[in-house]
């Protein structure tokens, strides 16, 4: 009896010690990261603070109106949006055909395998061509470039967690309409889409995140501010060069924040979206 | 439910999946602004840190002068040089004017990717202002090696000084008088390091750092990277013991970590009372060591040339920023405008008061600003005194690399100054012979 | 309750039969005419760059042909096998851990917590830093590691484990081991993800029997749970190895390859032949062999998994 309490005592403490520990671990860095943003310039020149001692929301005016950044923000959203809605509307066309027609599985299977071999790609071997295309299309920052690689990079994820989603919704449903009368468009628009919408909001807002977070592109194909998107600013702050840390912490909040508040939005997909729709619930 | 064929079907997504494909042309064009016969504003690439500062300072009062905006897009060294060459090569039209750091010259120069100040807008040379300071925006260079390729072209000149950069020597002129060579530096170093107070400060940070830092003292102890005819000298014995001497000799009087240390937080060491000497860039001296805001030794430092070395001579080291106009600027004119804007002395005078580094003579030499910039007469010196600029090779950018990290690996004790020379003279040679430099 | 599934494309798969064989291949011919011309838009956009990549690696920058001249020196500089090997150290200090601490903590939360709440809490809290961009987290660790203002230099010389300042991102080791722990921190949450989503597979039945025989927490684990994680555990790992192949963000922010080479993985070699060194002709090569390796090891995994296929 007593070595049971006692085991019942050591889980408790692994428990608690291993989710504090994690827990720390996690926060910690986080609220540094925002703590560090409320301090004032002249706080970082004395000796670090756990607390900062006089909070203040300067450092993000300073980043979004004396650095301009609420440009590169706006850049940002518009070529996120407009990367979701070519994302979608390719991924759609690409999508319901394998799904709702008779097509040979071969075509399926082979258009699948070449979406998901896109999502192990590595940017930089990509980014060496594309340049030269984006020189001869004579591209070069214009937001159109990143629309276009970015739609390309994240048409892979769509088609494959559109696939999912449609895969889902009863053939019988569209048969049934199409029986009555409807051809194959206003089937698709009245019957399918609303049904799909919970799935093509999941599938846009896991588009939008990637978008928002990507930096490699958006460093190399962007000259000036008006078409420089907000991580492109957070990596021009971080220089070791002045003290400036309040501002680059303040950065890294603002983009921070718009993933995770779309992240909350449509969590239930978070496995399915890093995966490619490989591994998820179903 | 209206039955349409097939075909009206296919027109139909075909219209719309063309539709939202061309949404995003749409936005991109709005983006794009209307040509404008008068030119409103120009666009600068400018380098991100104290050097830049004060250019965003005065373009101010350009604006209420002229009504030209001039918008300063930043970005750091090694991605504005990244950014520059990409944009050219894209022959893009977005920047009008950018800066440059003067071992840049000889890459943009082969590239053909600047406007030629001279025959285009007109430059001549001003007296007042020191002669090397053309020669260093001239391509193909007036002295020195030429690389193989641009010997022949006429010369031309493509950029003006805006940061009079030339590196210099710091030290605590409370504590002693300035070393006349480096062999006094050492036996200073030595004498005046303690606890929480360097002897000498060592800029070790990879690449660019370390490699500006080190430069200076590999020329004054007479050794070289190159040789007038392109050949690697830097497994010479005058190279190696100019960099056993700073890596293993001031090393040990240097602080902790040298091999992680830039610009800035040499400076920072030196402005908060931990370090006895350095070298030094005017930037610094007027962003950090003597700013009052942040400096806490203001009036103890003193500024004079690089010290002597064995070789007899003190060479400093040019890293003046020019100011050039990309071939692909629709704006060259006013552009040019701008740049004589900023030489005129009175302009001049007022960017000095922001904190910018002068290049004329009668400003360095003004005694009345002597008081408030005390690094001028010093760097009049330095500028008389002809200083050294880096080699003048397109490859300059696979050269430094290979250099700063050698020299990083030596300051961080990883290699011996032998060995790193050698590594840094091998990999120099495989790179310059494909590049079809003689070797 | 919702059921995990881990699927593939492969050759065989279930096919909604069609009633009539003229309705067939009509919904076959307009499933083409929709599909091929997106599809092979698509498919000649991402083709492109490929082959551009192919020609930019046998031609110098004016176009003349030199044939293989620059993969051999993309293979004969020393610095590509210096980027191979520090790839390659970092996978292996980042996938082992993740694997294990994401285990443990799937584990932990399974057997522990119990309450639905708590659980869906912990999940979106596990999200949290899988959505954080890279680049901000680049920001975070920079404020944790940087020498002079970072938090954790101060943290140890405050409670006196340390007296001076540890270079984090100046020593060679250390630098490594700071950017590791960049990406174990934003991914082991993922592994916690799959595999607690996992475990909640294992039928409960079997458990209980399990327990009811005697069976120590290990026995059950390695009995039980790991017949329903091991296919996991593999797509975990193939998705990870493709993703350290693919890290350059949070890298290029926190040490920018340095010092020295230390933290240069393949992509920042890649970058920096392309856009430091300006040596287009090297980095097109180089970028053909990644692609191509990439896409045999696709091909060689996506058919050793034992998936449901799609």
């Amino acid at each position: 009896m007593r070595s049971r309490g006692a085991a019942v005592w050591a889980r408790i403490i692994l428990i608690v010690a291993g989710l504090g520990v994690a827990g720390f671990l996690y926060a910690f860095p986080l609220y540094w990261l925002v703590a560090t943003s409320l301090k004032s310039k002249a706080e970082l020149y004395q000796s670090i603070t756990l607390f900062p001692q006089h909070p203040t929301l300067n450092s993000y005016a300073s980043v979004l109106f004396d650095r301009g950044f609420w440009v590169l923000l706006k850049n940002s959203v518009l070529v996120c949006a407009a990367t979701v809605l070519v994302t979608l509307a390719v991924g759609l066309v690409i999508t319901y055909p394998i799904t709702r027609l008779s097509v040979p599985p071969q075509l399926r299977v082979g258009v699948l395998n070449w979406a998901l071999s896109l999502r192990f790609l590595p940017p930089v071997a990509v980014v060496v061509p594309y340049f030269a295309i984006v020189r001869t299309l004579q591209i070069y920052n214009q937001p159109i470039a990143l629309i276009g690689i970015y739609s390309l990079f994240n048409l892979p994820f769509a088609i494959w967690m559109l696939k999912g989603f449609l895969a889902e919704i009863p053939i019988e449903l569209e048969e049934a309409a199409l029986v009555d009368g409807a051809n194959r468009w206003t089937s698709f628009r009245r019957v399918l889409l609303p049904l799909a919408t919970p799935g093509l909001l999941a599938a846009a807002t896991i588009v939008f995140t990637f978008a928002w977070s990507e930096f490699l592109f958006a460093l190399i194909l962007t000259a000036t501010p008006q078409s420089q998107t907000f991580p492109v600013g957070v990596q021009g702050l971080v220089t070791q060069f002045e003290i400036i840390w309040n501002d680059m912490a303040a950065s890294g909040v603002i983009a921070m924040s718009v993933p995770l508040v779309l992240m909350v939005i449509a969590r239930k997909y978070m496995v399915a979206g890093l995966t490619f729709g490989v591994i998820r619930e179903k | 439910m209206q039955r349409i064929s097939r075909r009206e079907f296919v027109k139909r997504t075909a219209v719309t999946s063309a539709a939202f494909t061309s949404i995003p042309a749409l936005l991109a064009a709005c983006g794009e602004s209307t040509g404008a016969n008068k030119v409103s504003k120009l666009v600068v690439a400018a380098v991100q840190g104290n050097e830049d500062g004060p250019l965003k300072k005065v373009v101010g009062n350009y604006k209420s002068q002229t009504g030209i905006e001039v918008q300063v897009v930043e970005f750091p060294y090694a991605d504005l040089f990244t950014k520059l060459v990409t944009t050219f090569t894209a022959n893009d039209s977005s920047y009008d004017l950018c800066m440059m750091d003067d071992p840049w010259m000889p890459k943009f120069g082969t590239m053909g990717a600047l406007q030629p100040l001279d025959s285009n807008f007109g430059f001549t040379r001003d007296s007042d202002i020191p002669t090397v300071v053309y020669d260093v925006g001239t391509w193909p260079p007036p002295h020195g090696p030429v690389p193989p390729t641009e010997q022949g072209k006429a010369q031309h000149l493509y950029g003006i000084t805006i940061v009079g950069n030339v590196e210099m020597f710091m030290y605590r002129s409370d504590k002693s008088s300035a070393p006349a060579d480096w062999n006094e530096v050492l036996a200073n170093a030595k004498k005046y390091n303690a606890a929480n107070f360097y002897g000498y400060v060592i800029r070790g940070k990879a690449t660019n750092p370390v490699s500006s830092d080190s430069l200076p003292i590999l020329w004054s102890f007479g050794g070289n990277i190159f040789d007038d005819t392109w050949k690697v000298q830097l497994d010479s014995s005058d190279s190696i013991t100019a960099v056993d001497f700073l890596t293993r000799k001031l090393k040990q009087y240097a602080e902790p970590g040298a091999e992680s240390y830039d610009a800035a937080e040499r400076s920072q060491a030196m402005a908060t009372g931990k370090a006895y000497q350095s070298t030094v860039w005017p930037g610094e001296i007027t962003g950090i060591v003597e700013d009052p805001s942040v400096s806490q030794v203001k009036g103890k430092v003193a500024y004079i040339p690089i010290p002597q070395g064995p070789s007899g001579k003190g060479l400093g080291m040019m890293g003046n920023w020019l100011l050039g106009i990309p071939k692909g600027s629709k704006n060259g004119s006013a552009a040019a405008d701008f740049i004589k804007w900023m030489l005129k002395t009175e302009n001049m005078r007022n960017y000095v008061a922001q904190g910018g580094i002068p290049i004329r003579n009668s400003i360095l030499n003004d005694a009345s600003l002597a008081s408030a910039n005390p690094y001028f007469k010093a760097l009049a010196a330095s500028f008389a005194a002809v200083p050294n600029w880096r080699p003048r090779t397109d490859q300059w950018g696979a050269v430094e690399t290979s250099y700063g990290t050698a020299m990083n690996a030596a300051v961080a004790g990883q290699l011996t100054p032998q060995a790193a020379m050698q590594k840094a003279a091998s990999e120099i040679r495989t790179v310059m012979k494909a590049a079809n430099y003689p070797s | 309750m919702s059921r995990l599934v881990a699927e593939l494309p492969a050759p065989t798969g279930t096919e909604p039969v069609r009633a009539g064989r003229r309705r067939r291949s009509r919904q076959e011919r307009l499933a083409y005419t929709i599909l091929l011309p997106a599809l092979g838009t698509v498919f000649v956009i991402v083709t492109i760059p490929f082959v551009i990549a192919v020609w930019q690696s046998i031609t110098l920058d004016d176009g003349t042909f030199v044939g293989f001249r620059n993969y051999a020196r993309a293979l004969g500089n020393p610095l590509f096998f210096d980027a191979l090997r520090a790839t390659g150290l970092y996978a292996l200090i980042v996938l082992p851990t993740e694997i294990l601490l994401g285990l443990g903590f799937a584990l932990l939360v399974h057997r522990a917590v119990k309450r639905a709440g708590l659980r869906a809490t912990l999940y979106v809290l596990a999200v949290v830093p899988l959505v954080v961009p890279p680049v901000a987290v680049g920001v975070v660790a920079r404020l944790i590691y940087a020498p002079g203002y970072g938090v954790l230099n101060y943290v140890l010389q405050s409670v006196g484990i340390t007296h001076s300042e540890i270079q984090w991102l100046g020593v060679p080791i250390l630098a490594m081991g700071s950017v590791a722990s960049v990406d174990i921190w934003q991914w082991t949450p993922f592994v916690y993800l799959v595999l607690f989503a996992g475990l909640q597979t294992v039928p409960k039945e079997s458990v209980e029997a399990a327990q009811v025989d005697g069976a120590t927490w290990w026995t059950q684990f390695r009995y039980i749970e790991l017949y329903y994680l091991r296919p996991l555990f593999l797509l975990i790992l193939f998705f990870r190895v493709a993703d350290v192949l693919r890290v350059f963000d949070h890298v290029y922010i926190l040490t920018g390859g340095g010092p020295g080479t230390a933290t240069q993985l393949l992509s920042l070699y890649i970058y920096r032949i392309e856009f430091r060194f300006f040596d287009g002709g090297q980095a097109a090569a180089l970028a053909v062999m990644v692609l191509v390796s990439i896409s045999i090891l696709y091909s060689l995994v996506t058919r050793a998994l034992p998936l449901e296929r799609a």
